[in-house]
């Protein structure tokens, strides 16, 4: 277990490198015009030049990115070059708010989802009709949209909770909840859509199955075997969805961050993205990359606790 | 205003931007008169918050950018001179200054009461450091000082500014970011990029989150705070323009811009709207002047011809929303170098458009390519139309939003759509005609042109000046050099309790913004 933790580890190092060498590579091709954009619209050839040469833009991008990779394994990301702010700092605390936004939002999703989905396998009927055309609302109605009328609503008319902003956990619990209550409603009804649908279809091939019939026969509660040996059986591929959806919460809460000034990491990215702002972006390149490899280890090791038969260390 | 605008990188919302004055280079001794300051009301622990949509590049002063960011570098640090309601250079942190016979030797006395955050005592030291770094500092603000050879202290209060040649936008310069007074000791310092020693009217707090919100309390300490009837300034940066607007109608802040189409909802809910009708100038940058790329637009006739091929009108009200105004002009409307009487240079008339073609020779019309940017993507439809309409046929090239400034200097496109945000006469004849100018990538000049632009320079008369702006205006209209499409306005709205004061072009600073009824 810990040598394939370690194995993965290594696997996703290389990643990292490999994705920040491409970027790196990428990226090196604005030199100029990134130094132009810091000069700004009065910049001359002399001034352009004495900037390059200052930035260290004048060098081979080889020689450049080794720099860079060998600032980072002593702990140092860089600097950002429009905003003077250093990158690990800046990334890592609006990574935090993205972060915050996203798992509050999966944690809801898992438990809206489970009971969702659980409800509908186990009832049928009409129950699964609701909880399909939930699911299908969640698919088809943009989450822009829900986004835009909850604001109108609760922020902008009733002033029950902020229409922009973020309040950290630490500074006031209270304020947190509030500063991402309607983002997270927004994350989970698309993450919902697509999570209750797996387990409902799941659950109920679980149910079908022999061994139900046996814990049946042998006088089982329901309860205990549709929650302890069903619902096991069945939160495997869903974690597998769980994982995708985190990777895909991400992205989207770029989205949501614009929409709700939230100081977040998709934002950030976006940002530096337009700007060029190299530092910036290697940094949240390779934040990034490590992240998803997390995710998706966590999400291997625990397929692997939840399904034995499924262990590939 | 325009979606596009909320996706612009830093050179592009300073093409949007407003953030100028008209220059006028006073050469006489100047009384020490204190800077007009708003009357002051009972309550001076108001709370002001505005809204912006990105946060400052750095507070190095060596490194300011303009446009928006001004709202926090104004804040935190004091410029040498400020520039009025009127556009009239005034006394701020320089009690007087004064020129000498040849304008190549500007020397400023300083105020005696000037402190910084620190406590510690502003001295011409202090000056001569700040505008020697930024002299010789690679940033948006080092061109500026091009023309200046050295920077003297003779005394505490007195610093000596020599010239190469006479600038004359220095003045207007240092009202601005390139005015701002830097403690000599921490300029170079780390902690100056965010957290710089100020000798402004505001400090930054400790509740100050880099990049999200920046609050600043107002020194009681500082020589004018009876200027500025906020306690508590807060700028948040929301770069979505939407975000915005929800902030102002949630009272998250009680100052935002606005976009046209939210104005009358705004003014419904109890904001106080007030509209700024040219704070930028779309302008058709006709680079090529000298047919480098494009051998046709050598021709005055062929540029006089693209003059008369847009519906300025029709663009004002349906891709501006009617926020803004047709012009042929790019120089600010409140500026002395503006002339009304240029408007009916260059009437909608695309029969005469082809027909001036033809006779330049380009019957058959000719094709050029154009950079597509976050600048150019919403009016891209209907300038193809439009010259198409005349036989310029136009292919769009895609550029990232981080080359948006390269394409211009690439020298690779005959001509470009860009928004030039207003500024000084001097200023603007720098950035679009001079021959280093940004906006003039191919280094075309004229001799006719070049005698004006000399004459200004050593035009000591405020009045005269004007005068050869307009002429310089002029020139430029009649030779077609561009093809101006609109000024473009802004709408600011503001809390029932905040007023917001300017009429025209003027720096962004808080000073911007008084207390409604007080």
């Amino acid at each position: 277990m810990i040598s394939y933790a370690l194995r993965r580890l290594g696997a996703g190092i290389v990643l990292a490198l490999l994705v920040t060498l491409i970027t790196f590579f990428l990226l090196s091709g604005s030199l100029e015009s990134v130094a132009r954009e810091r000069l700004g619209s009065a910049a001359t050839p002399e001034s352009l030049k004495a900037l390059m040469t200052q930035l260290g833009f004048d060098r081979p991008a080889i020689v450049q990115y080794l720099d860079w990779l060998g600032s980072v394994l002593t702990g140092d990301f860089g600097t950002s070059l429009f905003t003077s702010q250093p990158v690990a700092p800046a990334v890592a605390a609006r990574l935090g708010v993205t972060l915050s936004l996203v798992i509050t939002a999966l944690v809801i999703t898992v438990l809206v989802s489970v009971a969702l989905g659980v409800w509908a396998a186990t009832r049928g009927g009409l129950a699964d009709k609701v909880s399909q055309g939930l699911s299908l609302v969640g698919y088809v109605v943009p989450g822009l949209l829900i986004a835009i009328v909850l604001v109108a609503v609760f922020a902008v008319n009733l002033k029950l909770l902020p229409a922009t902003g973020f309040t950290p956990f630490a500074q006031n619990p209270g304020k947190w909840a509030a500063s991402i209550t309607i983002p997270v409603i927004v994350l989970v009804i698309g993450g919902v859509a697509s999570m209750a649908a797996q387990i409902r279809g799941t659950m109920i091939g679980e149910l079908r199955k022999d061994y139900v019939r046996t814990l049946r026969t042998r006088g089982v509660p329901t309860r205990s075997i549709v929650l302890r040996h069903a619902l096991r059986n069945a939160a495997s591929p869903a974690l597998t969805v769980l994982s995708l959806e985190f990777i895909q919460m991400l992205g989207g809460a770029l989205i949501i961050e614009n929409v709700f000034a939230l100081p977040g990491f998709g934002a950030y990215a976006f940002n530096a993205s337009l700007q060029g702002d190299i530092p910036i972006i290697m940094g949240i390149t390779l934040f990034s990359v490590m992240l998803v490899v997390t995710v998706n280890l966590i999400t291997d090791v625990v397929n692997g606790w939840l399904n034995p038969k499924a262990r590939i260390y | 205003m325009f979606p596009v605008l909320s996706q612009t990188t830093s050179l592009t919302r300073a093409a949007v931007a407003s953030v100028a004055v008209a220059a006028l280079l006073s050469t006489a001794a100047c009384s020490s008169s204190a800077p007009a300051s708003e009357p002051i009301n009972s309550s001076r622990n108001e709370e002001l918050s505005i809204a912006v949509q990105a946060q400052p590049a750095s507070l190095d002063p060596a490194q300011l950018a303009e446009g928006q960011q001004s709202y926090i570098w104004a804040s935190i640090f004091d410029t040498l001179l400020m520039v009025d309601k009127d556009n009239k250079i005034r006394a701020n942190a320089a009690e007087s200054w004064k020129y000498s016979d040849d304008l190549r030797t500007l020397t400023l006395k300083l105020r005696g009461d000037l402190k910084f955050s620190s406590g510690d005592a502003v001295t011409s030291k202090d000056v001569a450091a700040t505008l020697e770094r930024t002299r010789t500092t690679p940033g948006q603000q080092q061109p500026k000082l091009a023309k200046v050879s050295s920077i003297s202290a003779p005394d505490a209060s007195t610093v000596v500014i020599q010239l190469s040649a006479p600038e004359p936008s220095l003045l207007n310069y240092l009202a601005q970011a390139t005015g701002v007074i830097g403690d000599a000791d921490t300029l170079a310092s780390d902690t100056t990029k965010l957290r710089p020693t100020g000798s402004g009217p505001y400090v930054l707090s400790d509740k100050t989150v880099d990049g999200t919100e920046y609050v600043m309390e107002r020194r009681d300490d500082y020589w004018n705070a009876s200027a500025y009837p906020f306690k508590t300034v807060k700028v948040k940066v929301i770069q979505d323009r939407t975000a915005q607007y929800n902030a102002l109608q949630a009272g998250e802040v009680k100052a935002a811009l606005i976009q046209a189409p939210q104005r009358k909802q705004a003014e419904g809910a109890g904001f106080t709207v007030k509209e700024v009708q040219a704070t930028a100038a779309l302008v058709l940058v006709l680079a090529d002047r000298k047919g480098e790329l494009v051998p046709a637009l050598a021709n005055v006739k062929v540029r006089e011809a693209i003059n008369m091929a847009f519906d300025r009108a029709q663009v004002v009200k349906a891709l501006l929303n009617g926020l803004g105004k047709p012009t042929v002009q790019v120089f600010d409307p409140n500026s002395g170098a503006y002339d009304t009487g240029l408007e009916d240079a260059y009437s909608f008339d695309p029969a005469q458009a082809r027909k001036l073609l033809a006779e330049a020779g380009y019957a058959d019309g000719f094709s050029m390519t154009m950079p597509s940017t976050v600048i150019s993507q919403s009016f891209e439809p209907v300038i193809t139309q439009a010259l198409a309409d005349i036989g310029v046929k136009v292919t769009w090239e895609p550029v990232p939003p981080q080359n948006t400034a390269s394409s211009i200097a690439s020298k690779k496109y005959p001509a470009v759509l860009w928004f030039y945000g207003l500024n000084s006469a001097g200023r603007q004849v720098g950035d679009m005609y001079a021959p280093e100018a940004f906006l003039n990538p191919f280094k075309w000049q004229d001799p006719e042109f070049d005698k004006l632009l000399q004459s200004i320079a050593t035009e000591p008369d405020d009045t005269a000046r004007d005068a050869l702006y307009k002429k310089v205006n002029e020139y430029t209209v009649k030779q077609a050099l561009n093809a101006p499409i609109a000024y473009v306005g802004t709408l600011w709205a503001t809390a029932p309790d905040i007023d917001f004061l300017p009429t025209g072009v003027v720096l962004p600073t808080v000073r911007d913004f008084g207390l409604s009824g007080k």
